[in-house]
């Protein structure tokens, strides 16, 4: 159920691991086993995700693809993120996380949300330090720790010199900055985004699956990210798993074996070519 | 050309807001100057004004009728504004935070929103006697039945994506509340302490009528008895006053405490 299915070109290898990072030792193990979701709907239910079984043991951007509103979004909080409260989720099935049943917020996940989630009335390093203020991680990680961990995200991201700023004195592109930064500083091992960079536009976006990939090389982890857009799924993902929609179902599943950064010239190798045609295709057959 | 939105400059908001002040007691002064209202019905301006400088200092008596007033009402004010702050927020937040503990005192507390507090001052007379204890229980109730369902409101408003976010990121339950929904709120809920105690100036006088010995209450149901108009316009002044001067105190507090709300 889980192996990848036949590729369209020699560099798509299904049989190879996707990026390579070897001794990454950061990245943790997510193994989702036949997961159904329902709702209740109308007196009767609606099935939302139907039968969805995946395995990431390699680390890497492992990229879920989708239609708005298929189930991605559910399905990626289950994982280790929080989930939505009053129906149970998932409806049957298995999370397992580094080998164990998870059934709610994970210590070794977090997540980043298309709005930020950037607090307010916190400055920029405050946002970033934020975790430090649950017993949790100030039991955890040392003043010494939390201080250092502290610069060295704020250094990657490229937000020293915005530390004392507000997020409404922000871009949009600046806010993402400081979520990845805040989700980063805990070294989670495995890191959810969803629809991380949706809201940017599209310059900021570009500037940001770079950052995404710099930063990635920094801290490899296991990135579980959920996106609509084709390009973006090309760009990032070392594999890319298409969901159709209502209810969702893996529709297609391959690895992409190139080197990253990718760029926009990259997209338009006849390779990328090959690739976006097969996700039209997929999309377009779990659309009708 | 008339546009709603388009934002006064400053001088000329003021220079308005002046115009208008000006022109009711122009108004006032034209009705009761030249005796088209008698002055047992609306006493001059200026008959106040002397009657507020007699107040100040009572020369005869050797002391400020008007400040003594003023401390004690503004002191009855103040601790039940303490009190109301003290039990008033976190009975909020803990209905904001729990649907549970919502639903269960929502139907205690929401109905007096519109259920006249006043109605319940002669069972708290046999209650509580009419000493202190009764005008600072009133007050108190009077505000804390405004500031719980306003509080509330505040929680309920943050967004869920705080919530969840700080969840996320390994804070408890109560952690996200302490460290995440509280702070946010934070600006809603000292909004809702401001209403309160510009509810409580307006409870004042009704707390105070009650065994009136000190305070504006008093001072205005004194000049009552005396039919001394130009008295009881001096209390109203002095109480709308105060009310204004502590609205505007505590809204720069609450500037200075959350500078980042005025930046959103």
């Amino acid at each position: 159920m889980t192996e990848p299915v036949a590729a369209p070109a020699p560099a798509v290898d299904p049989a190879s691991p996707a990026a390579p990072a070897p001794g990454a030792v950061g990245a943790g193990l997510i193994e989702l086993v036949d997961i159904v979701q329902r709702y209740p709907q109308d007196g009767g239910e609606l099935t939302v995700i139907d039968g969805v079984t995946l395995t990431f043991d390699k680390p890497g951007i492992q990229v879920l693809l989708g239609p708005s509103g298929c189930g991605k979004s559910t399905l990626l909080r289950m994982m280790g993120g929080v989930r939505h409260p009053g129906v149970a989720s998932p409806t049957s099935g298995t999370v397992n996380i580094d080998g164990e049943a998870c059934h709610g917020p994970h210590e070794d996940v977090v997540m980043v949300f298309q709005r930020y989630a950037n607090r307010p009335d916190l400055t920029v390093e405050e946002n970033v330090r934020f975790p430090f203020r649950t017993k949790l991680w100030r039991s955890r990680i040392g003043k010494a720790e939390q201080d250092e961990r502290t610069e060295a995200i704020l250094e990657a991201v490229g937000l020293k010199d915005k530390r004392s700023l507000y997020p409404a004195q922000l871009s949009g592109g600046q806010n993402q900055r400081v979520a990845l930064a805040r989700a980063l500083v805990l070294r989670p091992r495995i890191l959810l985004m969803d629809e991380p960079f949706g809201a940017l536009d599209a310059q900021t976006r570009e500037e940001m699956q770079a950052l995404l990939i710099e930063i990635w090389k920094g801290f490899p982890c296991q990135v579980v990210f959920i996106t609509h857009d084709v390009d973006e799924a090309l760009l990032l993902g070392d594999r890319v798993i298409i969901l159709s929609t209502q209810p969702a179902r893996i529709a297609d599943d391959f690895v992409i074996n190139e080197p990253k950064p990718r760029n926009g010239i990259w997209l338009q190798s006849s390779l990328a070519n090959e690739l976006r045609g097969r996700v039209r295709q997929m999309l377009h057959q779990g659309a009708a | 050309m008339w546009n709603p939105y388009l934002p006064l400059a400053p001088r000329e908001r003021r220079i308005l807001g002046i115009t208008s002040v000006l022109a009711v007691l122009l108004i006032w002064a034209g009705l009761s100057g030249t005796g088209l209202v008698g002055p047992a019905k609306l006493p001059t301006p200026w008959a106040v004004g002397s009657a507020f400088l007699r107040l100040c200092w009572d020369a005869d008596r050797g002391e400020s009728l008007l400040g003594w007033a003023t401390v004690y009402s503004s002191y009855r004010v103040f601790v039940a504004a303490l009190l109301v702050v003290i039990v008033g927020v976190p009975l909020g937040v803990a209905m904001g935070a729990s649907p549970r503990v919502n639903a269960a005192l929502s139907p205690l507390v929401d109905p007096f929103r519109s259920a006249p507090v006043v109605a319940l001052l002669p069972v708290l007379v046999l209650w509580l006697g009419i000493e202190e204890a009764l005008k600072i229980t009133f007050l108190f109730l009077g505000a804390v039945v405004y500031l719980v369902p306003m509080v509330r409101d505040a929680i309920v408003a943050v967004p869920r994506v705080y919530w969840i976010s700080a969840r996320d990121l390994g804070a408890t339950p109560f952690e996200a509340v302490r460290l995440a929904l509280v702070p946010i709120a934070m600006p809603r809920i000292a909004d809702a302490v401001i209403a309160a105690v510009s509810i409580m100036w307006t409870y004042i006088t009704v707390a105070e009528y009650v065994n009136a010995t000190k305070g504006l209450g008093q001072l205005i149901q004194n000049a009552k008895r005396f039919s001394a108009m130009d008295q009881m316009f001096v209390g109203i002044f002095v109480i709308i006053a105060l009310a204004l001067v502590t609205y505007q105190i505590m809204t720069r507090l609450k500037q200075r405490l959350f500078p980042w709300e005025t930046s959103i």
